[in-house]
């Protein structure tokens, strides 16, 4: 089809194919490099004269998950329909956009129309949420990250080492006699079983869900509390990470980037509309409903950073607390106001929560935080 | 192939897929096919109860060749998904060659012959003669680990059995995987995969698929079922009824003589909402009212 006679038009169309991998790349797809040759084999055993064939091939091979499914129709529609041909990827736009994001530069996605939604990122706030962009440009400070991933360097290990029972292969003398393995080995012995094989509880380890509050209330902390979801990630391949304020938002993507300024460039897109007020009963209600059946399970910790200062509802909180403990194995609760002189958890969403917490501990700086740690643990043992 | 072939290919696919009692979108039925020309696999998530293992079940039955599944779950390893040995024939034979006059490398090497070999999915979907439909449920209850090991063995199309050597594929196989999201996939996988994302049916869809399933309920009948469960599924549940409680629900309709769906009916309506509605939470949520107005609806 797009090979034996090339005139212009055909060769145009096969630059264009060509491309399309690498607009979909720009836009936050998960494509390689050989999809662009995926793209235009596809091509050649579909055909171009169907619009709708191609699209439909090219949705499931170039799509690997839910949100780029999707997208992906707006996305093929701006690439390869003339009208839109001049549209360029969104998420570079967001990154040039970002320096300039504090003078109202939020304003900007909104007044293109809401045509272009599903090219926006996704979680772009509404309006009427505070606008101002807390800055990122200090998740990769030095000084501070060393030390945090000392910690949680640390964090982890401890945690790598406690583990949930499970059977599994024993060294030497276990429990339980693993019968197929003693027979393997009796084999040398001409079927008299001399040497045993026996089964262990092998351990499973908890999985950690953070939640992290990035209201204004908690500027001064959520960045320090996002810096040591990166660092954890980076130790442990099961936490789950996510952010808060009047919704919550997944982040562990963002956070697992393997290059720092590439994961804070995707935090920029995520954080549009951060460092407003909190709601953190609607918040965890979205997470119950959204999140919670897929990620948390009997063996996972839950632990929320936050300083309860809510403007929603105390009931729902209590509500979406008490939903989220029947799910999860313990929920810990972080507090950077806990550890000042004279604090006590008064404040009406602290009093709403409290019934419903394993631990409310401190975490104001990072001696508190290693502090805690051990309450943290406790009771995942 | 040229793309007018490629088109009937998907007219014809379609056609067979409705033939065997699956109504796919356009789209599910270009990834089928787009699958066997570029022996991908092809991964499929969704909600449970949309009609995902199904998929496998239908490509299997059209292609008439054999279902392999895999059932995934927390804790299966590599092993459990290959093969096994025999342990306990093996031992008899042990015990039968004790007086045999061969020498140890030689009784070893019957002793870990095929014969002793129990294939599990994996070694049986690689190693028959005839391409078979080999279906991984529920990847995302495996580990890792399995996930790991799964990607390794759908690029290469081998398994090595230290004691046999390696074992190549005689055909291969179509791999369908399915996924109900509980745990994220790695990017590996779903780069190896063609993705498709299936949905609850909508109305025209759902409707199809009753008329197809459950031919004795009448025409009137199926539209009110229908309407009713898509708007059972537009409330905010737990666990929001898939295609087979629609007809399970309608099975159960039957089976009550009833034969409309109205506000009078509701007190009957509400015996048979066991079928649909499967947590006690989802059930508080149903009182008679909202069962009289989603009649209504109807």
């Amino acid at each position: 089809m797009l090979t034996a006679e090339t005139p212009p038009p055909e060769l145009r169309a096969v630059e264009r194919l060509a491309g399309f991998a690498a607009f979909l790349r720009a836009n936050g797809f998960c494509v390689g490099g050989g999809d662009a040759v995926q793209v235009l084999r596809t091509a050649e055993r579909v055909g171009l004269l169907d619009g709708r064939v191609l699209r439909w091939s090219l949705q499931a091979l170039l799509c690997g998950r839910r949100e780029e499914w999707r997208r992906f129709d707006e996305l093929f529609d701006a690439w390869f329909l003339p009208a839109n041909r001049w549209q360029r990827p969104e998420r570079r736009e967001a990154h040039e956009g970002g320096a300039r994001l504090r003078s109202g530069a939020a304003a900007e996605p909104s007044a293109r129309g809401d045509d272009n939604d599903a090219v926006r990122p996704r979680h772009a706030a509404s309006d009427r949420e505070a606008l101002g962009s807390a800055d990122f440009r200090t998740l990769t400070r030095r000084e501070h990250l060393l030390e945090i991933e000392a910690l949680m360097r640390r964090f982890a290990r401890r945690l790598k080492a406690i583990r949930l029972r499970r059977e599994g292969r024993a060294v030497r003398r276990g429990r339980r006699l693993d019968l197929p393995a003693t027979i393997r080995r009796s084999v040398p012995f001409g079927g008299t079983p001399l040497r045993l094989a026996w089964r262990n509880p092998r351990r499973v380890r908890p999985r950690l869900l953070l939640l992290i509050d990035v209201s204004r209330s908690m500027e001064a902390y959520s960045f320090f509390y996002l810096r040591l979801a990166r660092a954890l990630s980076a130790e442990l391949t099961d936490i789950r990470s996510f952010i808060f304020h009047t919704r919550v938002t997944a982040v562990s993507d963002a956070l697992q980037e393997p290059d720092p300024w590439r994961a804070q460039e995707r935090l920029h897109l995520i954080a549009q509309g951060w460092a407003g007020g909190t709601r953190i009963g609607d918040s965890l209600v979205q997470f119950n409903r959204e999140h919670a059946p897929r990620c948390v399970h009997a063996r996972t910790a839950v632990i929320i950073m936050s300083d309860g200062y809510d403007t929603g509802e105390p009931q729902k909180l209590s509500d979406a607390l008490a939903e989220l403990r029947r799910r999860a194995r313990r929920i810990v609760w972080v507090n950077p106001l806990c550890n000042r002189p004279g604090y006590a958890p008064v404040s009406q969403g602290m009093q709403a929560a409290l019934p419903y917490l394993d631990a409310l501990v401190p975490g104001g700086d990072l001696a508190s935080l290693e502090a805690a740690l051990p309450r943290i643990l406790e009771g995942l043992r | 192939m040229t793309a007018s072939s490629h088109a009937r290919d998907l007219a014809t696919l379609q056609e067979d897929l409705a033939r065997a009692g699956y109504i796919a979108e356009p789209p599910l039925a270009a990834a089928l096919l787009l699958m066997q020309d570029l022996g991908r696999p092809v991964l499929l998530e969704g909600e449970a109860g949309v009609g995902k293992t199904e998929v496998a079940k239908v490509l299997a039955s059209i292609r008439k060749t054999r279902l392999i599944r895999l059932q995934c779950y927390e804790g299966l390893d590599a092993h459990a998904a290959m093969y096994e040995w025999n342990y306990q024939r093996q031992l008899l034979a042990i015990k039968l060659l004790e007086h045999d006059e061969r020498d140890v490398a030689q009784k070893e090497q019957d002793i870990f012959s095929e014969r002793y070999l129990l294939k599990r999915p994996l070694l049986e979907a690689i190693s028959g003669e005839a391409a078979a439909v080999l279906l991984i449920d529920e990847i995302d209850r495996a580990d890792e680990a399995f996930e790991a090991f799964l990607l390794e063995l759908l690029s290469d199309f081998q398994l090595s059995i230290p004691e046999l050597g390696t074992v190549h594929a005689t055909s291969r196989p179509l791999v369908v995987i399915t996924s109900n999201g509980t745990r994220e996939l790695s990017d590996a996988l779903r780069r190896r995969c063609l993705y498709q994302y299936i949905d609850y049916p909508d109305y025209e869809k759902e409707l199809a698929i009753v008329g197809k399933k459950a031919p004795e309920v009448t025409a009137a009948l199926a539209r009110q079922i229908v309407a009713f469960v898509q708007g059972v599924r537009r409330m905010d549940l737990k666990k929001k009824p898939g295609i087979a409680e629609t007809l399970d629900w309608a099975a159960a309709l039957l089976r009550l003589d009833i034969a409309a769906i109205d506000v009078d009916g509701a007190e009957r309506i509400i015996e048979t909402l066991s079928t649909l509605i499967k947590t006690r939470e989802d059930r508080a949520a149903f009182p008679r009212e909202v069962i009289a107005r989603l009649a209504a609806a109807c």
